[in-house]
């Protein structure tokens, strides 16, 4: 009979422990999480930051889901397209994919810790708010700048150009560095038209309401900018577009040829600087010039947006998640242990070289206006780009003479118009 | 067919059956990824669909602006037509000179028939590099051996009126796959022919024009088709090196789609564009298949 009743609470007691394993079990909350690998994060780093996020989180547990950069855009598409497989968070760095993401004002609202005060204002603006909802937080900063080597300068004998430099002493300094002799050339050449030069210029590829291209790509402003990119192509100091894409590095900036001392001044950005730093290269940073007699400066600047699914069926939970990444402790984190440059400056002003006369040069650079404000809100400029890209490679290939600047511009303003009208009418006004 | 199922014995029946089971996975993989893909770019053609919202029905929208109010669509295909008619037939000439040259009885001949092979064989990225340094016009190998011999080399994938024929001169150099099909088309050819011809004393030539042009006929056939349909899809060469430049010299079509539906994420706009293409190029197919009764001799006929 005792045994009888000994078996009875030792069976009430299983099913208790059991129901109340099942219970805890379920409270736990996955939240997946698709991520890439870059040299800001790693993914050890992704790792040990999740492995962090989830002893301190014990209902919620984050699955790190690592894909190729290429596969990343693919598998984001396609599953948001779907609506459904998408993962809870993600970055979302994909312009067209923002619609599918979170409207978290709500979250942050809630949230005594956290909010746009605590990001760099540019890019919260350029980066978190999209038609006017808050769609993700900036993780990460970047931006172009032009970086020179100290050593070229010193051995012609020429001064460091200053941050208040101009274009025209752009392609004075380059024309001085170039040396045929030791193949040396004096400046790189933008990498495309309108961005922060073509901005200082206050040249604009169409109007502010989009409707008109008519007076924006043929204005003085861009005539001007065109003019100054003709002068620096015929002046031999810049190397040609064959050189650049033979011997820059996948495009985003001719670094080996820097690190080289073939090229003496170079746009380039923030991972470029930390490779110069392990080259022992002697660099200095300036923001991309100003036009002529003018104040307008902009940065060629971004930042990555990491978001929340829509179709989340844990919004409080990938919330969690989303402030604790792109948050101060996990921007912090990876920071300490990768590379990336926070996008929140009390984070940032913890950098282990915050002092050195590069990293304040850069964090200026930070401050700028960017790029990103107007090209954000004008979703066409690609492709009104596009459709006027002859002017650019006339100018690049040297087709043209200088006086036929003008008249170049004059002609793409119908093709550029045709663009932007059918831009507008896809994205229904 | 129910008919002939009936009048079939059991065993006829159960042979059938286990045609059609081991037909089955292929009709599924052609349903589910051709037919089903080629029938969704259809009706897709007919919408504005930017992936994550849903589409909306345009009509023929699309088609009216490809057609009347698109340069871009324009050039593309005039750069694609004239990638085809400068490539297709050297590849189609050198194909067969080259497998010409392999079916020679010489010592060592199966080394040089792998040395031509490897290129088909290469990744098309790096293909495409490797020939960027090649041809870079001031470093590049090509240009500096031209140098030396006193002539100043072009600008290449850099230069408007020498991009088309880079990138045309790349797709040639990949001509040892083909050279490889003509080869097994010649070394069908029965060696009898070429025996009587001799003893009959017609000239190398002759016999080649005789014998061997007539009998490759249907190897020659089926290398246009495949050479016509690969020559419309080129796309690789011009997204690794030129992006469609300089000045749209290499604009070719396929670049043009992947811009729009992966770029700008314009999908109905470029599932038309993929009808279009498919048009065009299934056009073609067929006009050659309706011409190849006039030169293409098979040995049973």
């Amino acid at each position: 009979m005792k045994l009888g009743r000994f078996s009875l609470f030792g069976l009430l007691a299983a099913v208790f422990l059991l129901t109340t394993l099942v219970v805890s079990a379920q409270d736990v909350v996955t939240i997946e999480w698709w991520t890439v690998n870059s040299e800001e994060f790693d993914e050890q780093v992704q790792r040990d930051l999740v492995e962090q996020f989830n002893a301190e989180h014990p209902d919620i547990q984050v699955n790190m889901t690592l894909l190729p950069a290429s596969g990343f855009d693919e598998r984001m598409t396609t599953t948001l397209g779907a609506g459904q497989g998408a993962p809870d968070v993600a970055f979302f760095w994909i312009n067209n994919w923002l619609p599918q993401a979170l409207d978290i004002e709500p979250y942050l609202e809630a949230d005594p810790d956290l909010g746009p005060e605590n990001y760099f204002e540019n890019f919260w603006n350029t980066r978190a708010v999209w038609n006017d909802t808050v769609v993700g937080l900036p993780l990460g900063v970047g931006a172009n700048f032009v970086i020179y080597n100290k050593d070229v300068f010193d051995a012609a004998g020429v001064e460091y150009p200053t941050a208040d430099w101009t274009t025209e002493d752009y392609n004075a300094l380059a024309s001085q560095l170039a040396d045929e002799e030791t193949r040396t050339w004096g400046g790189d050449r933008p990498r495309g038209p309108y961005r922060a030069i073509w901005y200082n210029y206050g040249a604009k590829v169409y109007s502010d309401d989009s409707t008109t291209v008519d007076g924006y790509l043929n204005s003085p402003e861009s005539v001007a900018s065109y003019t100054w990119l003709w002068d620096l192509v015929n002046s031999g100091a810049t190397p040609t577009p064959a050189d650049l894409e033979i011997l820059g590095t996948e495009g985003t900036g001719p670094i080996d040829l820097f690190i080289a001392g073939r090229l003496a001044m170079a746009t380039l950005n923030q991972g470029h600087m930390l490779n110069l730093i392990d080259e022992g290269i002697n660099f200095g940073i300036v923001p991309e010039p100003a036009a002529p007699g003018s104040e307008l400066r902009h940065a060629n600047a971004w930042s990555l947006t990491a978001s929340i699914w829509k179709g989340t069926e844990h919004p409080q939970e990938a919330y969690e998640w989303l402030s604790y990444w792109a948050g101060p402790e996990g921007q912090q984190f990876l920071m300490e242990n990768g590379n990336l440059i926070p996008s929140m400056p009390d984070v940032l002003a913890t950098y282990e070289n915050a002092d050195t006369e590069y990293a304040q040069a850069f964090f200026e650079v930070l401050e700028l206006p960017q790029v990103a404000q107007w090209d954000n809100a004008h979703p066409c400029k690609g492709s009104v780009m596009s459709a006027v890209s002859d002017a650019w490679d006339l100018v690049n290939l040297g087709e043209i003479e200088r006086d036929e600047v003008q008249a170049t511009l004059d002609s793409l303003v119908p093709v550029g118009q045709a663009a932007l009208d059918e831009c507008l009418t896809r994205l229904g006004g | 067919m129910l008919a002939t199922w009936r009048n079939m014995n059991p065993l006829a029946r159960r042979e059938a059956a286990e045609g059609y089971i081991s037909l089955l996975p292929w009709a599924i993989g052609f349903l589910v990824f051709t037919v089903m893909p080629v029938g969704a770019s259809i009706v897709l053609g007919f919408t504005r669909w930017n992936i994550v919202e849903p589409p909306v029905w345009i009509g023929l929208d699309n088609y009216v602006r490809m057609f009347t109010a698109d340069p871009m669509f324009w050039q593309a295909l005039k750069v694609t037509g004239l990638f085809v008619l400068i490539s297709l037939p050297l590849k189609l000439v050198l194909g067969l000179g080259l497998a010409l040259l392999l079916n020679l009885k010489l010592p060592g001949m199966n080394f040089f028939r792998t040395v031509f092979y490897i290129p088909a064989v290469i990744s098309g990225v790096a293909v495409s590099l490797m020939w960027m340094w090649l041809l870079q016009p001031d470093t590049g190998v090509v240009n500096t051996i031209l140098y030396y011999m006193g002539i100043e080399g072009p600008g290449w994938f850099w230069d408007r009126n020498w991009a088309l024929p880079s990138v045309a001169l790349m797709s040639i150099w990949k001509v040892g796959g083909s050279a490889i099909i003509y080869l097994a088309g010649l070394q069908n050819i029965p060696a009898h022919l070429y025996e009587a011809a001799e003893i009959d004393g017609a000239s190398r030539w002759r016999r080649f024009w005789r014998i061997t042009l007539p009998l490759l006929t249907p190897t020659l056939f089926f290398q246009l088709v495949i050479e016509l349909i690969d020559s419309f899809k080129i796309f690789t060469e011009a997204f690794v090196i030129t992006q469609g430049g300089p000045l749209r010299s290499t604009y070719f079509y396929l670049l043009y789609f992947y811009e729009t539906a992966f770029q700008n994420f314009n999908m109905g706009y470029a599932s038309a564009l993929a009808i279009v293409l498919m048009v065009i190029i299934l056009s073609a197919t067929v006009f050659v298949n309706y011409t190849s009764k006039r030169w293409v001799y098979y040995e049973a006929e």
